[in-house]
């Protein structure tokens, strides 16, 4: 997916940046001071949006080892506490690949995917061209609904009616479980 | 896997890329600059006095002497590039001293479409007696004198849509009342017939390389747009892999070479309300010589059409039922409409779309290169329409 927020708040800053706010009437204090305000939430937005995976992870890091040292140090009734502190472990211990690397794999894997595409094509193996095709399209064919599902709301789809909820073609990453 | 960084070209990246995709020389030209420049600065906002600047020094360059430029002022529309207004004071060869209503089209950094200002300036002259088209009257192709390459037409009137008509960015989704397309879905016919018959051996189109007849043309075709995906794309995409080997592999032969528009739709024309008539084609940065199946397939796209008040007959770019669109311009061209081409160009344009709104749109907002980056942002989502489009003419293809 190409349509990414990084790209989308870039380009949302340059145009409240360059075109809105200097056509906001300056006798309108409110209206001045909250389009600064939209551009310094994006500028916000656009530099720590790449970090939150990670600042979460470690601020669930951090509190985990700080029950440790709490059910260490006290006595009583404490295995609501342990329960959390066991589930948080948990989903820290499944919480290994960043965002960035999920991209970066798909970007690797696509390009590499790219040159056999080609080759394939290129060759004179009838057969292998087919099947190619079939898998590619079949393939397509999946990853497309999802984009289109994804991107929805821009009102792209001559029948929106047709093209299921996003929520109902992404399963839960702890759906194997 | 080495890694290119495309938003800082460097020397032996674009000539490797020079080299893998043969196209025109004047293509070559265009794409080479935009790498070129790609890390130089982002676009900046230009105000109308620097434009006014750059072209004045343009129109003393081109000879004239006592004019003045009067009642500038921006227009809206389109996704590629900037246009200003104006009215030239000016003494007109041959004419005398005259007010003549302009308007300047110029590039900003980098756009939708990377295109020649010489072959738009080519191509509208030599088709000023042919076609409905406004004049046309300096280029500055190296932007010599403009802040950006630009070109100075004439202002063309008449309207691309009816007064009180609904439609999307650039015109797409128009909705034509039946009175009207009964009116104009013959223009429209007709003036593309008068296009793809035209006898353009005798015109100066010397930005246009001219293809041998057979598949060189579409050889250039796909390797222009495979080009600027290489060039522009953030990330591969495995059907517009195969969807570019397909196209390379199954490129029908000409049998007659045209003028290709490459735009040809409704929102590229104008039409004087009163009269039903259209006054003025458009948007000509995309024309080459080629195919005329290029252009059929483009104005036939279901992007560009839509459903008449039956719901169910779908009108050829909002005007004409699509078998008596084939029919009528047979008749009046006298050149046939090959199926199997047809389909080609289909997926041939859906692909350079898709291209544009998949690559180009994201390369030239990630750097910042226009003047409406949010647009364009906004268009990379239809580029998973197009490649849906894609996916399913393919499909018919095995």
């Amino acid at each position: 997916m190409q349509l990414r927020p990084e790209i989308q708040i870039k380009s949302m800053i340059k145009a409240m940046t360059e075109v809105v706010l200097p056509a906001v009437d300056e006798n309108n204090a409110l209206a001045v001071e909250q389009a600064q305000l939209i551009i310094g939430h994006l500028n916000l937005i656009a530099v720590r949006l790449p970090l939150q995976f990670r600042a979460d992870r470690n601020a669930l890091d951090r509190l985990i080892s700080y029950t440790h040292d709490v059910l260490e140090s006290s006595d009583g009734e404490q295995a609501a506490l342990v329960a959390a502190q066991a589930d948080a472990a948990d989903v820290l211990s499944r919480a290994k690949a960043e965002p960035q690397e999920l991209v970066d794999a798909a970007r690797r894997i696509t390009e590499e995917l790219d040159d056999n595409i080609r080759a394939i094509f290129d060759g004179d193996d009838e057969k292998a061209t087919n099947a190619l095709m079939a898998n590619t399209l079949k393939m397509s064919e999946e990853q497309l609904l999802r984009d289109r599902s994804w991107l929805i709301m821009q009102g792209w789809e001559p029948d929106a009616s047709i093209v299921p909820p996003i929520e109902s073609l992404l399963e839960p990453l702890n759906s194997e479980a | 896997m080495i890694a290119i960084d495309k938003d800082r070209p460097s020397e032996e990246w674009m000539a490797a890329i020079r080299k893998q995709f043969v196209t025109e020389t004047e293509i070559d030209r265009s794409l080479t600059r935009k790498l070129e420049r790609r890390s130089g600065p982002s676009y900046t906002p230009l105000t109308l006095e620097e434009i006014i600047v750059g072209l004045r020094r343009l129109i003393e360059a081109k000879g004239v002497v006592k004019f003045a430029v009067e009642d500038a002022r921006w227009l809206s529309g389109g996704a590629s590039k900037l246009q200003v207004a104006f009215t030239l004071d000016w003494d007109r060869l041959a004419v005398g001293r005259e007010k003549t209503r302009m308007v300047l089209r110029l590039e900003p950094a980098e756009s939708l479409h990377e295109t020649s200002r010489l072959r738009e300036f080519q191509v509208v002259s030599a088709l000023q007696d042919i076609l409905p088209i406004p004049a046309v009257y300096w280029v500055d192709t190296e932007a010599e004198y403009l802040p950006y390459a630009g070109l100075v037409y004439g202002f063309a009137s008449g309207v691309a849509k009816p007064s009180e008509a609904q439609s999307g960015v650039s015109g797409l989704g128009t909705r034509l009342p039946l009175e009207l397309r009964k009116k104009l879905g013959p223009q429209f016919v007709r003036d593309l017939a008068k296009l793809h018959t035209f006898d353009f051996s005798q015109a100066n189109l010397t930005a246009f390389d001219q293809p041998e007849l057979g598949t060189q043309n579409s050889d250039w075709a796909v390797a222009w747009w495979d080009r600027v995906w290489e060039e522009d794309s953030g990330e591969q995409v495995p059907l517009m892999s195969l969807t570019s080997a397909w196209l390379r592999k199954n490129a029908p032969s000409v049998d007659h070479l045209s003028i290709v528009h490459g735009d040809y739709r409704v929102g590229n024309f104008l039409f004087d309300e009163q009269s039903a008539t259209i006054t003025s084609w458009l948007d000509w940065e995309l024309t080459r010589i080629g195919d005329r199946h290029q252009d059929l397939a483009w104005s036939t796209s279901r992007a560009f059409g839509s459903f008449a008040e039956d719901g169910t007959t779908f009108l050829v770019s909002g005007l004409i039922p699509e078998q008596e669109f084939f029919e009528a311009y047979e008749k009046a061209s006298g050149l046939s409409v090959d199926m199997k081409s047809l389909r080609y160009y289909q997926i041939f344009n859906a692909y350079s779309m898709a291209v544009m709104t998949l690559a180009t749109s994201y390369r030239v907002a990630r750097n910042g290169k226009s003047h409406q980056d949010i647009l364009l942002t906004w268009l990379l989502g239809v580029g998973y329409m197009l490649l849906d489009d894609i996916r399913q003419l393919l499909a018919k293809e095995i």
